[in-house]
């Protein structure tokens, strides 16, 4: 138990966390490669066709992939965010704004390949369907984390609070949303077309291996650039600091201590 | 009491203003105009949109006035003096959101038969368009209040509360434009209703608790 509290300790000071985390970069990167890889490739060339869809389905190892993680990444924002705003941590600032864009962009990722997928399917890039709409509101909430905290560019801290603010407020919101949008089309359109249930409407192990390697990669794939944004995140915000400083010129700073 | 002297002051500033009290309305009327030159004046059309448009219209004409909701006073310094006193800064900030209703929320309520009258609503609609309007405006004022103090001292910050606030309001919108829309169709409204009133006691209950941390954030 000791330990772990210690280890946690350790992840709280941005030095100690840019110094751990250093050795994850290369093992979770060579990771989210390697899955990535694999999940494409069988994904795309060696799982068998859909019986309906044909070759087009093969988007969903992409696209689904993409769709979770645009959510977990929320989720993970928002905790960070909560521990921002309560506990003022510096690391969680680092994390909660190292996630926004790489969820933003997953969002996108969602939408387009889901615009892409809806053509050959539906005939139409766009229809206002339940996840379709709450994905872009999705986006918007990713976009306005990414707005307020650009706003106040000359106080990065403040602009780190006020952001959490945001995160929280968007994570509170979001099931009341998703419902809201989720009813309102069960009003309009009596015949909804719905997206494949994710997982469990495939049965073919061979279709939801690659799946589920593919939302492997992707979480290794956040953790690289999460990781990497935050350490950075973290040097530019401590800019005057001597562990930055050292880092960045292990020489000079040798030199002065000589 | 205390609330009650800043419900006044503030209702008077917007009175002796005025601008703020027309400008939504004076919004409403330009782009209803719009719509029939944008349409081809169907009068079946106008009918069948008319629900959406007029909630949209309430909707945006406010989301006009949520600028100057706390900044004005956060620039001349009274911002600072309610973070001091001992009032505590929801209920100023419930007593501002309020104020706020009574001076942009009830004229769109007052204004709306007008633009459904000119986009042809459904008689029999009038009255759900009313209350759920009522019931609706005060959950705009609150969630203003949000994105206006997240945003006070930033010098244009009316596109931001935009993207911060829209989305937010998009349950409402669904709710209420829904209600109107089921009473054109001639069905009940009561459902839409009863879930617009839900989102009006979770605002109630937690915009204000979450505007005074961002003020706080925001003087600190």
């Amino acid at each position: 138990m000791n330990r772990i509290v210690k280890f946690y300790h350790e992840l709280g000071s941005p030095p100690s966390f840019y110094r751990i985390t250093q050795h994850w970069l290369k093992p979770v990167l060579l990771l989210a490669v390697l899955l990535g890889m694999y999940g494409l490739i069988e994904g795309l060339f060696f799982a068998p066709e859909d019986y309906q869809q044909g070759d087009s389905y093969r988007i969903i190892f992409v696209h689904v992939p993409a769709a979770w993680m645009s959510l977990f990444i929320y989720l993970g924002m928002g905790i960070a965010g909560i521990m921002t705003f309560v506990w003022r941590m510096k690391v969680a600032e680092a994390v909660m704004m190292a996630s926004v864009p790489i969820g933003a962009l997953f969002t996108a990722i969602t939408l387009l390949t889901g615009m892409l997928w809806g053509k050959p399917m539906w005939g139409t890039y766009w229809d206002w369907d339940a996840r379709m709409t709450s994905e872009l509101i999705l986006l918007f909430l990713y976009l306005g984390v990414m707005g307020i905290y650009s706003a106040y560019d000359e106080d990065p801290r403040k602009a780190a609070r006020l952001a959490s603010l945001v995160a929280i407020i968007g994570l509170v919101m979001l099931p009341i949303i998703r419902y809201s949008v989720v009813w309102w089309t069960s009003i309009h359109q009596g015949s909804s077309i719905s997206l494949m249930g994710g997982a469990s409407g495939i049965q073919d192990w061979s279709m939801l291996r690659p799946l589920l390697v593919m939302a492997l990669a992707t979480k290794f794939y956040y953790i690289y650039v999460l990781l990497k944004r935050a350490q950075t995140y973290l040097m530019k915000t401590e800019q005057n600091k001597q562990w930055v400083r050292n880092i960045v010129s292990p020489n000079d700073a040798k030199e002065v201590s000589s | 009491m205390r609330f009650w002297t800043l419900l006044r002051r503030d209702v008077l500033v917007a009175w002796r203003k005025k601008s703020g009290l027309y400008q939504p309305l004076v919004f409403q009327l330009l782009v209803v105009t719009m719509f029939p030159l944008g349409l081809g004046a169907g009068a079946q059309t106008l009918a069948k949109i008319s629900p959406a448009v007029v909630w949209i219209l309430a909707l945006l004409s406010t989301l006009i006035t949520f600028e100057h909701l706390f900044k004005d006073d956060y620039e001349d310094g009274s911002m600072d003096l309610y973070y001091l006193s001992d009032m505590s800064l929801p209920m100023a900030v419930l007593a501002k959101a309020m104020a706020h209703w009574i001076t942009t929320g009830i004229p769109v309520i007052l204004f709306a038969p007008i633009i459904g009258m000119l986009l042809h609503l459904p008689n029999q609609s009038f009255g759900i368009l009313l209350l759920s309007l009522a019931l609706a405006t005060p959950i705009f004022s609150l969630l203003g209040a949000v994105g206006s103090a997240l945003t006070m001292n930033l010098r244009n910050g009316g596109m931001l509360i935009s993207v911060l606030v829209l989305p937010l309001m998009s349950p409402v919108l669904i709710f209420g434009a829904g209600a109107v829309l089921e009473s054109t169709l001639g069905n009940s409204a009561h459902s839409h209703l009863l879930m617009l009133l839900g989102c009006l006691v979770l605002a109630i209950s937690l915009a204000p608790v979450t505007t005074a941390a961002a003020i706080r954030i925001n003087l600190e």
